[in-house]
């Protein structure tokens, strides 16, 4: 009896995985993608549990108090309030796989507009606030690495800010900037700013000074060895920077929308809250769930596209 | 090729340390790296620099490539005081230093691009350059995609690209194995012969000196002197079988034994800290038990 025989049918899976990386490769990918779907799953069970448990009861809060028995009994049909949970869950499931999020009860708009209306907001200030923190910190970080007078000078200031938290510069801000829109800018900025700033610095000072001392022996002005040595010699710690800094920058993106009561997904998942629709309070945090990955997804993205070289480095993965 | 030689250009490149002291530290911490050498390459002269490690040979390269200010005494190029780094020196270092992030030919281009050159004529040079070290094929791929010969060629004729009138080498092969490093000293030596430059090769590699050099200076250890200055009268073109002759063996010999002295002395304080002397380690004339 030959060995492949005596296997059993998930040991000969196993060997399919461990024997082709293509098989591996798709194997990771559908399974990344099961637990996409339990997540979410798992999620939207929570919106839908808890929306119809709450104490309050939704048909009064859409009737008013004052409705009759028979128009009461009508709606309670028309929304499928009357059938069992689970298979009201059932239904609720297949509109959301069919792109239907539902009516909100509350509100009475249907769930997906109202996310279409507040999202592109949080993703104008998520953009707009790391490319403020990209264009002032990494010039910034280069100067503070190279010079020390610039380091001298900067530093202190920065080791006392840094600890500060995005969110504890909210009252600040508000009365420095004129309306809400920038005070939300400033804060995310803040938050991306200083990791991009530190692991800026950070790159400029782990660079291999061989490589600063070859460009300077080729002719390389200060300017030049800036420009074509420094900066691409710092862009991996940059790109960590810059990971880490859109990760604090969401953070503080989506508290600052909170308390401004004003924009985006923040303020949509704050004023759910409010208004005690509890299903737009978890599709509130799915959204800003989704569109986190998204952003740190692109960020990842944009650094593989801009250091190809890195696929060759000692220790990547090949 | 841009980088024809002209006879005018044979003249070029005459390097001149004289008096030569750098110190490093103050007051306690003081200490005398290289103390009084003068030495000199003349134009078109292949000179190696040869001692035991730490006896300041690095620096004394650092200093004619101007990254190091000397405490006293000067260094020139062709008569100019060298004050800072500039391209009219090619350096090539001990550690890789080509730029990752940049192709294998974009690295060779970087001086000329520094120099203002324009992209057509860089490429040009690049490739030509490319070429001569043999890889050519390899133009677009990234430095971490070579192993440490190719990277070590590459460095070499990067160096060269800007046509400098001296090339500066510190332990270029020291990283390399045996085989690839006989093999990279007679690629050397082609270019060398080929571009007609003065080279100030550092190294601790006695066959390497012999092999490569018009001439030898032995350095002691620290602070760094001028031990010793030996002419290599072996003719040119050098072949791999010319290690085999018995004027080769006599100049290792002569050599090993200058050498040997130094590295002693050099390592004497180490092997009295770790308690060797004990052990009875006496290897005779000049050996270790002269030293204590």
């Amino acid at each position: 009896m030959s060995v492949a025989a005596q296997l059993t049918a998930f040991q000969r899976l196993q060997l399919l995985l461990t024997r082709h990386a293509g098989v591996r490769r798709i194997w990771l990918f559908v399974r990344w993608l099961l637990m996409l779907a339990v997540t979410f799953i798992g999620l939207l069970g929570v919106t839908f549990f808890i929306g119809r448990k709450i104490p309050i009861d939704p048909l009064l809060a859409m009737l008013g108090e004052r409705a009759s028995a028979q128009a009461y009994a009508t709606a309670r049909v028309a929304l499928g309030l009357d059938k069992p949970l689970i298979v009201q869950f059932l239904i609720y499931v297949r509109d959301v796989l069919h792109g239907d999020l539902g009516m909100s009860l509350l509100t009475s708009n249907p769930v997906i507009d109202d996310i279409k209306r507040v999202f592109p907001a949080t993703l104008e200030l998520a953009t707009l606030s790391t490319f403020i923190g990209i264009v002032i910190g990494v010039p910034l970080g280069l100067a503070i690495g190279k010079y020390q007078r610039v380091r001298d000078l900067f530093m202190p200031v920065v080791e006392i800010l840094r600890p500060i938290p995005a969110i504890a510069w909210v009252p600040m801000s508000i009365m420095l900037w004129p309306n809400n829109e920038a005070s939300i800018v400033f804060i995310t900025f803040i938050g991306a700013f200083f990791p991009i700033l530190l692991n800026t610095i950070h790159g400029v000072h782990s660079l291999d000074g061989v490589l600063i001392r070859a460009g300077r022996c080729l002719g390389a002005s200060e300017s030049r060895l800036l420009l074509n040595v420094i900066l691409p010699g710092s862009l991996p710690h940059i790109f960590t920077g810059l990971a880490v800094g859109m990760g604090v920058a969401w953070v503080s993106l989506i508290a600052a929308e909170m308390i401004s009561g004003q924009f985006g997904v923040g303020y949509f998942t704050w004023e759910a809250y409010s208004l005690v629709n509890y299903p737009a309070i978890v599709l509130g945090m799915i959204t800003i769930g989704v569109l986190g990955l998204a952003c740190s997804g692109i960020i990842r993205l944009v650094g593989v596209l801009m250091m190809p070289w890195l696929a060759f480095a000692p220790g990547s993965k090949q | 090729m841009t980088m024809a030689v002209t006879n005018a250009e044979v003249q070029k490149g005459f390097i001149d340390v004289r008096d030569m002291g750098v110190t490093f530290g103050a007051n306690d911490n003081k200490v005398v790296a290289v103390d009084n050498v003068s030495l000199n390459v003349q134009p078109g002269e292949f000179v190696s620099l040869i001692g035991p490690s730490g006896c300041g040979k690095s620096t004394l390269l650092s200093i004619v490539a101007g990254f190091v200010q000397p405490t006293h005494g000067e260094a020139t190029l062709d008569g100019k005081a060298i004050t800072k780094p500039g391209s009219d020196r090619g350096v090539v270092f001990q550690q890789y230093s080509l730029f990752p992030w940049l192709s294998v030919r974009k690295n060779v281009e970087f001086g000329l691009k520094m120099a203002g050159v324009e992209q057509s004529k860089r490429n040009v040079t690049a490739r030509s350059l490319l070429d001569l070290a043999g890889l050519l094929s390899f133009e677009n791929h990234y430095p971490d995609q070579l192993s440490g010969g190719m990277k070590q060629r590459i460095g070499i004729v990067r160096a060269l690209a800007t046509s400098p009138q001296v090339l500066l080498m510190d332990e270029p092969f020291g990283a390399l194995d045996t085989q690839t490093r006989v093999v990279m000293q007679e690629i050397l030596t082609n270019i060398w012969q080929q571009f007609k430059i003065s080279v100030l090769f550092i190294t601790h590699d006695i066959e390497e000196s012999i092999f490569l050099s018009d001439r030898i200076y032995v350095m002691t250890a620290r602070p760094g002197r001028i031990k010793a200055e030996i002419k290599v009268p072996l003719p040119r073109p050098r072949r791999a079988e010319m290690t085999d002759t018995p004027e080769f063996a006599s100049l290792v010999q002569e050599l090993k034994g200058l050498i040997r002295e130094e590295s002693l002395a050099a390592m004497a304080p180490e092997i009295k800290d770790r308690g060797l002397s004990g052990f009875g380690m006496k290897v005779g004339p000049k050996g270790v038990g002269e030293i204590f």
